[in-house]
């Protein structure tokens, strides 16, 4: 399915004793994976076999697993019954815009947060986890007002602005330099680098499977993201995959197959771009000094 | 040289706050003003009665009151905390169990590692529509499999009052744990495998190494993780909006719905920002006790 | 790092230059002669009632020219209210439902119209569903109401008597079990009676048919009758239940026009739709019919009684915030709106205006449309109740009582137990607050 980088040492060895109680563990594991494969792709497939139907073979009692005759012709058809080339571009440069500010500025923040000792840090720090745990439904008024009053409601600036500087990005890349010892840290100092030296040449190459899953989600985030661009961005030219999709479905309840289409298609380049980038949170710390 | 001793760590002080607030200014900003601010808001709503049209009127304790005696409040809390109680064990135990299973070069580990995450990326409404089906009470999958294994009256799910809080919270198990396995995945990296040397020689089996060696070494990662879990868990709203929209009756309703519902549903933004401040009281009280345990652990 | 920085910044200014070529360009209203009025519609592909009155109007009122703002069908009101809070809404929007009039017009979010109304003249119907105080505050434009749809061909299939108008909600229940057995019989596994998941479908009938219910009474003995009729169709096996009908997203547009179930009760509004699923094939092609809805009981049944139903009235209303020059145009366009001559519009697209009199001859004369005895008069003849009546309480009261819907239809408490239930929380929740 994906491939296979240069393979780093493996980080746990089994022991070479206990020959058959390995073959059986790994039976069992064999196992327990197939079956939450299923789990997990159940419904993937479902969502891939839906498109694939008429659109009323899509929900029928009982359940059908397979379509009657495969309705290809749904794949070409979407592009001409909507705006998806719109909306998917719009998606893309905010998934980008916002993931790359989220990275720099949440990396460059976490930093701070975690290396340098300097008062009030701590409070600080409590109050952007605290903002976390606060829904944003109940603050979106707010601050859909104050983004109106800037002008910036139906742009795309709105939604790069909500999503950009979010306390997540700034969370998580602190936890993961908490795991970097502050030795590494005070030895660099020592050798007479800077603070942005070490955040860009230790922290940062060290910190890859962190950015990476940072990154990650934060596009997962922005281009699953439904409430926010549905607030703010009323303009069709403006609409992000989800808004699109949610409009689309509205206007053709019925023709689920289509909407099952849109939906395998709004999936399908996150699963690409999960595919090629997945290495680097696995893998990437195994081609850091961090195992010396 | 002979200045008082306190006054180059004075300096130290200031040049790092100046240094420290660098960092985090450009983030800082952004933050203060999108998120920060609006929540400040948030709290003064609280206290006042706001139709969202004209001004907030000061209420002071009214909501409050108001809260005590709604009983759709109290089952919205009982609910919330129904679906964190049982979510976040499961999700943490799942995961970390899949991680450390799949800290393997194999083949067939490599696949599900990568598929795991599928259900992470994946819309929740496309998602929460097959598990609909497959859940459905006479013709889906899952009580055809569990009459098949003997089981004589397999549960309604989310067509029951009983069985719509599990099936939400199997859900919602399913769909977080392929993110958090490769969160722990990551964790596992920075373990460093010496440790594991150093304790293989001492003689220590698969299970003592996973509690002497795996479990300490990823300690700010389960750290990390249990906090967005319980975040997550507290805040829950789109999943059991498109799976059960609270239903049966209130079997599913938690705090995030009732938010909406009173702000967007009834207009009652004033009230609706109350019960949002308990949610969010609720949810920093066990972060900061989780923030106090994993403290005097490091200590 | 210099550098990386230069190409971030290079990045957003070339993002920026995107990004303010694709903002909106508000003020594109020209100043001499010519106006142009923006009005909130919601799904305008599918949804043409809008252009229709857009288009209508201009070609009266050369000069002036209606925008069209689009919003979310499912969440339109979360928009409209963000908007209006924020003040950048059009200049007209329409009250989608009944439910949120109260809270535009509390909150002083709708202009006083009563001028344009007292010109309206008879046959707008609705019309008191926007009045507070005396004064009106939308107009209405359409005004649909529930009737029965019914399968012709899966009725003579299994040898059951098309519905006659004289019906009541026990004739309803007892043809469609007859329906069911006869459907199986012959073969077909067709049910007799498709009942959609929403509450209005029982509370809708119930509030409107039952003398003396009130929803702000906190009294809610009147759905008993509706809601044991209905367990008792689901248990039968004549109808099917709640539970699945949610967890399937069953749609009533499939069940009735992909012919799996032989009735239903729908909105007029979905006369338009079935024959426009027909034409392109989304729905088979059969004959079918609407009768009056079936009675509380038959002092409003038969062809000399006036059937009472119910739905609300779709009005449209003018934003406060509009520019003072403007007023007097968007005025004119409501009074537009209200007019016979967009009634016959609105009716050659299947819609059903406020204005019924005036519509009725053009409805008919779409072909597809069925144009017997029954269907003529249950188009036409009825009382239509509003679902929501316009009140504070109405939408917390709606939310209680759909709790208490979800609850029986799935089988988790019965009938009494509910109704208890909600009028507690009614009283404590809402009404005594």
């Amino acid at each position: 399915m994906t491939t296979h980088p240069a393979p780093p040492a493996p980080p746990v060895q089994t022991p070479s004793g206990r020959r058959r109680n390995s073959r059986i563990g790994r039976v069992l594991g064999y196992l327990a994976t197939a079956v939450a494969s299923v789990a997990v792709l159940l419904p993937f497939y479902w969502m891939v076999v839906s498109s694939l139907k008429t659109d009323n073979e899509v929900f029928t009692l009982p359940v059908r697993w397979l379509p009657s005759a495969a309705q290809w012709h749904h794949y070409a058809d979407i592009w001409t019954r909507s705006d998806l080339t719109t909306w998917l571009g719009n998606t893309v440069l905010l998934s980008v815009a916002v993931t790359v500010l989220q990275v720099l500025t949440g990396s460059f923040a976490a930093y701070g947060f975690s290396k340098i000792r300097f008062p009030g840090r701590d409070a600080l720090f409590l109050t952007y986890v605290a903002t976390l745990a606060v829904p944003w439904q109940s603050y979106m008024i707010p601050q859909f007002v104050l983004l109106s009053k800037m002008h910036l409601s139906d742009t795309l600036w709105s939604i790069i602005a909500i999503q950009a500087f979010g306390a997540l990005g700034v969370f998580l890349m602190r936890q993961f330099y908490e795991s970097i010892p502050d030795e590494l840290v005070d030895a660099a100092r020592i050798d007479g680098m800077s603070e942005y030296g070490i955040y860009r040449r230790i922290m940062l190459p060290l910190s890859t499977p962190a950015l990476a899953s940072l990154a990650l989600l934060t596009l997962v985030n922005t281009w699953n993201d439904f409430l926010g661009p549905l607030l703010y961005l009323r303009s069709s030219n403006l609409w992000t995959i989800q808004l699109g999709l949610r409009t689309f479905i509205s206007q053709y309840s019925a023709e689920y197959a289509l909407i099952m289409t849109g939906s395998v298609l709004s999936v399908l380049p996150i699963v690409v771009i999960f595919l090629l980038g997945q290495r680097y949170f696995v893998e990437g710390v195994a081609t850091t000094g961090l195992k010396g | 040289m002979t200045a008082p001793g306190s006054a180059p760590a004075r300096r130290r002080v200031g040049r790092n706050t100046l240094l420290g607030w660098s960092f985090l200014l450009p983030n800082f900003l952004g933050f203060a003003v999108l998120t920060m601010a609006p929540v400040a808001l948030l709290f003064y709503y609280a206290f006042t009665t706001w139709d969202i049209f004209g001004g907030a009127e000061w209420s002071g304790l009214d909501n409050a009151r108001q809260m005590i005696h709604d009983s759709t409040f109290w089952n919205a809390v009982r609910n919330t905390l129904y679906y964190t109680v049982f979510h976040i064990p499961l999700t943490l135990v799942v995961s970390l169990g899949l991680a450390v299973l799949l800290n393997k070069r194999l083949r067939a580990v490599a696949f599900f590692r990568t598929v795991a995450f599928f259900p992470y990326i994946a819309s929740i409404v496309a998602v929460a529509q097959v598990w609909n089906m497959l859940f459905s009470p006479g013709y889906g999958p899952v009580d055809a499999l569990l009459r098949a294994v003997g089981v004589d009256h397999p549960p309604g799910w989310t067509t029951s009052a009983d069985w719509s809080m599990p099936a939400v919270i199997l859900v919602g198990t399913w769909r977080e744990m392929g993110y958090f396995m490769l969160i722990f995945l990551a964790g596992l990296q920075t373990v460093p495998a010496q440790l594991y040397e150093a304790a293989r020689v001492d003689g220590a089996n698969a299970w003592q190494r996973l509690w002497a060696v795996t479990l300490p070494g990823l300690r700010p990662t389960t750290f990390f993780v249990i906090v967005m879990l319980t975040i997550n868990s507290f805040k829950v709203l789109d999943l059991i909006l498109v799976m059960t929209n609270g239903g049966p009756g209130q079997s599913t309703l938690v705090l995030a719905q009732y938010v909406y519902r009173k702000g967007f549903e009834e207009n009652q933004f004033g009230y609706a920002s109350a019960v949002s401040v308990v949610l969010f009281l609720l949810c920093l009280l066990v972060t900061m006790a989780q923030f106090a345990v994993n403290r005097r652990r490091e200590a | 790092m210099e550098r990386s920085i230069a190409a971030v910044l290079g990045a957003v200014t070339a993002l920026s230059l995107t990004l303010a070529g694709c903002g909106s360009g508000d003020d594109a209203s020209g100043g001499d002669g010519t106006a142009t009025l923006t009005l909130a519609g919601w799904s305008l592909a599918t949804t043409p009632e809008f252009k229709v009155l857009a288009d209508g109007f201009h070609a009266a009122n050369p000069g002036v020219s209606v925008e069209l703002k689009e919003y979310d069908p499912k969440n339109y009101d979360t928009q409209m209210i963000a908007d209006l809070a924020a003040g950048k809404a059009p200049d007209l929007y329409v009250q989608k439902t009944l439910k949120n009039f109260y809270t535009y017009q509390n909150g002083k979010q709708l202009l006083d119209v009563s001028d344009v109304a007292s010109g309206l003249g008879r046959g707008a119907n609705g019309l008191s569903s926007y009045q507070v105080d005396g004064k009106t505050f939308a107009i209405p434009y359409r005004q649909d109401s529930w009737v029965v749809y019914y399968n012709r061909a899966l009725f003579d299939r299994a040898r059951v008597k098309y519905p006659d108008g004289s019906w009541t909600w026990d004739d309803y229940a007892a043809a469609g079990k007859r329906l069911t057995e006869g459907l199986k019989a012959s073969g077909s596994p067709a049910l007799g009676i498709y009942q959609h998941v929403w509450q209005s479908t029982l509370q809708g009938f119930a509030l409107a048919q039952t003398p003396g219910a009130d929803l702000a009474s906190g009294d809610f003995g009147f759905l008993k009758p509706y809601y044991t009729r209905a367990v008792g169709l689901q248990q039968a096996g004549a109808q099917v239940g709640l539970g699945d009908a949610t967890t399937n997203n069953l749609t009533y547009q499939a069940q009735f026009g992909k012919q799996r179930a032989a009735m239903m009760t729908m909105g007029t509004w979905y006369i338009a739709t079935l024959l426009g699923q027909q034409r392109s094939g989304d729905a088979d092609k059969f004959e079918w019919g609407i009768a009056p809805a079936p009675q509380r009981d038959k002092s409003t049944t038969g062809a000399s009684a006036t059937p009472v139903t119910f739905a609300d009235p779709t009005g449209m209303g003018i934003n406060p915030k509009i520019k003072k020059a403007r007023i007097d145009t968007a005025k004119k366009f409501l009074a537009y709106v209200g007019s016979a001559d967009a009634a016959k519009a609105l009716a050659g697209i299947g819609i059903t205006p406020a204005n019924t009199d005036a519509a009725a001859g053009t409805i008919f004369a779409i072909p597809g449309v069925p144009t017997d005895d029954v269907s003529r008069f249950a188009f036409t003849r009825h009382d239509t109740k509003p679902e929501n009546p316009v009140g504070k309480y109405t939408a917390p009261l709606q939310n209680i009582l759909n709790d208490l819907h979800t609850a029986v239809l799935s089988g988790t408490e019965d009938i009494d137990t509910a109704i208890a239930e909600a009028q507690d929380r009614a009283k404590n929740e809402v009404l005594n607050k």
